[in-house]
């Protein structure tokens, strides 16, 4: 869980350098399309997993146990 | 950059918007208040803060990859659609890999409402078909599948919808197929909870709306650029409110098809408007 916190946040910097190096340098039109679209999902995924909430540690195995089968 | 992070954040905001009108309408339609037009960007909003878990028998990484794709095949939507005014082929490109996108996500959760979903992602695969049509005959029309080319020839030579009325048809029904709650959305069929959805929640269900809410300003936008183009900011608005409305009514009055009706229906709608298309033109 803390290596998954870390990997997220060095993620979420890494897009965020480089979404705001595409605003502020001039970089050929390809490149900036690449930073767009890699960029961009990757800031908002990474944002998501920083701020979604985990489970208490007792519902852990409830959670992820079965998967929805029903009302 | 700076264009297409505003297009981006303009997208995902006016196709929430849109997606929360056109909730109200049908409510509406069926006598009841519904939410507010405001919920489904609250909602999108809300699921990155809820509290989330990945289930033991979904595949991961793909489980959480396949979010991950959708968003880039949108974002993607939005830069050779609204930002570069790029290829027609590019987005027709984009759906299908949004098409697999919902197969996929249905498979790699290990629900069985996921899986059966991810059955019928592959028979709704008949809504590119309409799509292809359409594009092939504005290419017939206009020589050209550069979006900016289309605009231009609109300009001279007026809105394609009233010189190949049933193309613009064609495209329409792959814009209600798309809509919540279309009579052709069988991978998202009640029977099925939410469908390929179903195991996608918490944060990755506000991901997986956040992208939706882009696809259905794109393709309003495209509809709109391809068969009424040249339009203002005023003209786009007044638009995709008018398809969502009429989306929206259609949805309210129309009960779900089974996935057999639902391809026939519009694999027959696009072969006649298709014939009907090439004869005019002809004509």
């Amino acid at each position: 869980m803390v290596n998954q916190k870390i990997t997220c946040i060095i993620l979420l910097i890494i897009s965020t350098i480089a979404l705001l190096a595409c605003l502020v340098v001039n970089f050929q039109d390809w490149v900036v399309y690449l930073v767009a679209i890699i960029g961009i999902p990757l800031w908002v995924l990474s944002l998501g997993f920083l701020t979604m909430a985990k489970p208490r540690p007792e519902d852990v195995e409830e959670r992820v146990k079965e998967p929805f089968t029903g009302y | 950059m700076a264009d297409i992070l505003i297009n981006v954040i303009i997208a995902f905001l006016a196709g929430s918007l849109l997606l929360g009108l056109h909730r109200k309408i049908m409510a509406r339609v069926q006598k009841r208040p519904g939410p507010p037009i405001i919920q489904h960007l609250l909602h999108s909003l809300k699921f990155f803060f809820k509290e989330t878990a990945f289930p033991k028998t979904a595949s991961m990484p793909f489980y959480i990859g396949i979010v991950f794709i959708l968003a880039v095949v949108w974002v993607v939507g939005v830069i050779v659609g609204p930002v570069t005014k790029g290829s027609l082929l590019i987005l027709f490109g984009v759906y299908a890999v949004y098409k697999i996108v919902e197969h996929n996500s249905g498979s790699s959760s290990g629900s069985p409402y996921g899986k059966a979903s991810c059955v019928r992602a592959v028979l709704s695969a008949a809504t590119e078909l309409p799509l292809f049509a359409a594009v092939v005959l504005v290419y017939l029309k206009t020589g050209s599948m550069n979006i900016g080319n289309i605009i231009s020839y609109q300009a001279s030579n007026g809105p394609l919808a009233f010189s190949i009325p049933l193309a613009a048809i064609m495209f329409f029904l792959l814009l209600l197929a798309k809509s919540p709650y279309s009579p052709f959305a069988i991978t998202k069929d009640k029977t099925l909870v939410s469908g390929f959805e179903t195991e996608h929640f918490g944060f990755l269900r506000g991901f997986i709306m956040f992208s939706e809410s882009i696809s259905w300003y794109v393709m309003l936008w495209v509809f709109l650029t391809i068969f009424f183009g040249p339009l203002g900011v005023v003209g786009y608005v007044v638009g995709m409110i008018v398809i969502t409305f009429i989306t929206g009514f259609i949805n309210a009055v129309t009960p779900l098809l089974n996935p057999n009706h639902s391809v026939m229906s519009q694999i027959t709608l696009g072969a006649a408007c298709f014939v009907g298309t090439v004869i005019m033109i002809l004509i």
